[in-house]
């Protein structure tokens, strides 16, 4: 059975908003990066996980218990970080952590223990005595991550752990996930809107857009490479294309660069030779890879409500195979 | 940002033993509400804040404990003189004087402290931590009203014990002064939880829907104060029995009232002209504690977090 195993959810909110809408994934143990553009439905998930809202239709589970009514027993086990600010300014962060490690069911002198550890291992010292309105923002999202930490989880929810960090601050944020989610195998999903972090830290991604599954894989299989030859030159590209179609081969112009079919060797000399001919200033020759990005960019409009269906149906097999793939 | 001397600088592997799981107890969620009741009563009195949070609850509490002391000293003295038990008799500082000669203290505590509880964590969005933990939302409204009831009855029932000792140490005949103090206990007790459950769950009641103190003490101190003059005018207008009733909207003529039918005595002067059943008032103190924790809890259901 999957960690989290999520059955055509769907959650919309009084005012007609659709956040979630018929989402079908499972998702294993590692560190699972959950990507989607602002509204994409990340938030809307993690907190239907932790048992904060309900869902309208569709089930969840987490430790394979049903998120609507074990609510209290899934918490016990998760670390929470919230996407908006969540501290008060005027409680230093060993009183305030401490007392959430209370509520999530630690007696006092581990709440104690564990605070001062856990703490530590955020890289707050000193000044975890001082009360954290005087904090800078990575500080402050340093104590959020000890909270969420605090009990021990077993599985962190992350919702944009790096929001209004400066980039030192996000490497070093970045940098504990990873060590979180690796050395202390602590399961992780980490909401993002920025592929680039994600890529980072992740294992896995899963992928929504409008409260659907885009896609479900292990993050190497979003990147690897396409069969597209990439070749850029200072000018003449629309001759370039010409004259390599002319040849036989598929080639679009498109910028500076041409962009070509790639089935077997072939295409290497044919371009090398085709640019001395014409005596053009080659500037790259790249086989060009998936980006992150292109997830997004190329997302088809959904056409027809039974096309999607159709659509989340094909994408949840995908996310069965992370469910495969996944357990290390 | 000091972050990055500390965090990933070889002096901080020195120390990193590493991360350790947690295999102790998980005590869940009675423990958590345990806390949380814990919590809140040492909140309402500003105890393990800063020093400014405990101007206002400490004063308070001096002040509601003041008469007692006043009245504790004044018998030391009578008790010299040999007069000790006419002071006792007639004294105006009495167990069943005294939750009204407090009742604005405790009302000002209500309006000063209510609003830390609850206001404090929806400013600072700190409910959704405490909901993503291992508690109910249902658990956390009734731990928060449960702490801040069980600050109000501390603050109600300490002068009363300092009168009673006072009373019964001061007494020639200590057994016998208990002994004829005892049958007081039970109506001061019923009064404290009555006093404490109204005001208190009103005055959270009122404090949870707004993140704004300010705006929680004006409608605390207007929900208090407001009913009562409203009822004094109509009652003074009209002969009709609409503005005795009314009074019924007012906590403080409630507590009053209860309090006049525990002990057996008149209501306070000001409401001499109140003739309702006594158990109108007890019907509408119970109705006003449970309904305010319902209106409570139903919010926090409500809230997104």
């Amino acid at each position: 059975m999957a960690l989290i195993s999520i059955r055509s959810l769907t959650k919309r909110y009084p005012g007609g908003v659709t956040a979630l809408d018929g989402l079908t994934v499972d998702i294993e143990r590692g560190i699972v990066g959950l990507v989607g553009s602002n509204g994409a439905g990340k938030s809307t998930l993690l907190k239907i996980l932790l048992g904060l809202i309900d869902p309208t239709s569709g089930e969840a589970t987490v430790f394979d218990m049903d998120v609507r009514t074990r609510g209290t027993d899934i918490r016990q086990f998760v670390g929470y970080l919230p996407e908006h600010d969540c501290l008060p300014p005027d409680a230093s962060a060993t009183d305030f952590v401490s007392h959430l490690a209370l509520m999530s069911g630690l007696p006092r002198a581990a709440a104690r223990e564990r605070t001062a550890e856990v703490l530590r291992h955020v890289g707050l010292y000193e000044e975890r005595y001082r009360a954290i309105g005087g904090y800078s923002t990575g500080m402050k999202q340093r104590v959020k991550l000890a909270q969420a930490l605090v009990h021990d989880p077993r599985l962190l929810l992350l919702d944009e752990p790096t929001n209004g960090l400066d980039p030192a601050g996000r490497d070093e944020m970045l940098e504990l996930i990873h060590r979180t989610g690796t050395e202390f195998g602590i399961a992780t999903i980490v909401a993002s809107h920025l592929l680039g972090e994600i890529e980072r830290v992740c294992d896995f991604l899963v992928a929504i857009e409008g409260g659907q599954l885009l896609r479900a894989a292990p993050l190497g299989s979003f990147t690897e490479q396409t069969g597209t030859l990439a070749v850029e030159v200072e000018e003449g590209s629309e001759a370039l294309a010409a004259r390599l179609t002319a040849q036989g081969l598929e080639a679009i112009a498109d910028g500076r660069a041409v962009l070509i079919a790639l089935t077997d060797d072939r295409p290497y000399d044919i371009v090398r030779d085709t640019i001395v001919d014409l005596g053009l200033a080659l500037v790259r020759i790249e086989q060009r890879r998936h980006k992150l990005e292109d997830l997004f960019r190329d997302m088809p409009i959904p056409p027809g409500a039974g096309a999607t269906a159709t659509g989340a149906g094909a994408t949840a097999t995908a996310g069965a195979s992370v469910a495969e793939e996944g357990p290390r | 940002m000091t972050a990055p001397i500390t965090a990933g600088t070889p002096t901080g592997s020195i120390y990193d033993i590493g991360y350790r799981g947690y295999e102790g107890p998980r005590l869940g969620r009675a423990h958590a509400i345990r806390s949380l009741f814990g919590h809140s009563l040492r909140t309402a009195y500003g105890i393990g804040r800063g020093g400014r949070a405990k101007i206002a609850p400490f004063v308070l509490g001096a002040l509601a404990i003041l008469p007692a002391v006043a009245i504790v000293g004044v018998l030391t003295l009578a008790v010299r003189f040999g007069a000790g038990e006419r002071i006792a008799e007639q004294s105006p500082i009495r167990y069943e004087t005294y939750f009204s000669t407090i009742s604005t203290i405790v009302a000002l505590f209500c309006a000063a402290q209510a609003p830390e509880l609850f206001g404090r964590d929806q400013r600072h969005g700190i409910l959704s931590l405490y909901f993503a933990r291992a508690l109910r939302r249902s658990d956390y409204a009734l731990a928060r009203i449960g702490g801040f009831a069980a600050a109000l009855l501390l603050l109600e029932l300490v002068p009363q014990l300092v009168l009673f000792l006072g009373r019964s140490l001061l007494s020639p005949d200590i057994l016998g002064a208990v002994r004829n103090d005892l049958p007081s206990i039970p109506p001061i007790l019923i009064q404290g939880i009555l006093s404490a459950g109204l005001l208190g769950g009103l005055a959270m009641a009122i404090s949870a829907f707004t993140p704004r103190r300010a705006y929680a003490t004006a409608g605390i101190i207007a929900l208090f104060v407001i009913p009562g003059i409203v009822a004094g005018v109509i009652a003074g207008l009209g002969s009709s029995d609409i503005g005795n009733w009314l009074f019924l909207t007012s906590p403080s003529s409630v507590l009053d009232g209860t309090n006049a039918a525990l002990f057996g005595a008149q209501l306070s002067s000001e409401f001499f002209f109140i003739n309702l059943p006594d158990v109108a008032y007890f019907a509408t103190a119970i109705a006003g504690i449970v309904g305010s924790v319902a209106i409570t809890i139903r919010r926090f259901n409500r809230f997104t977090a």
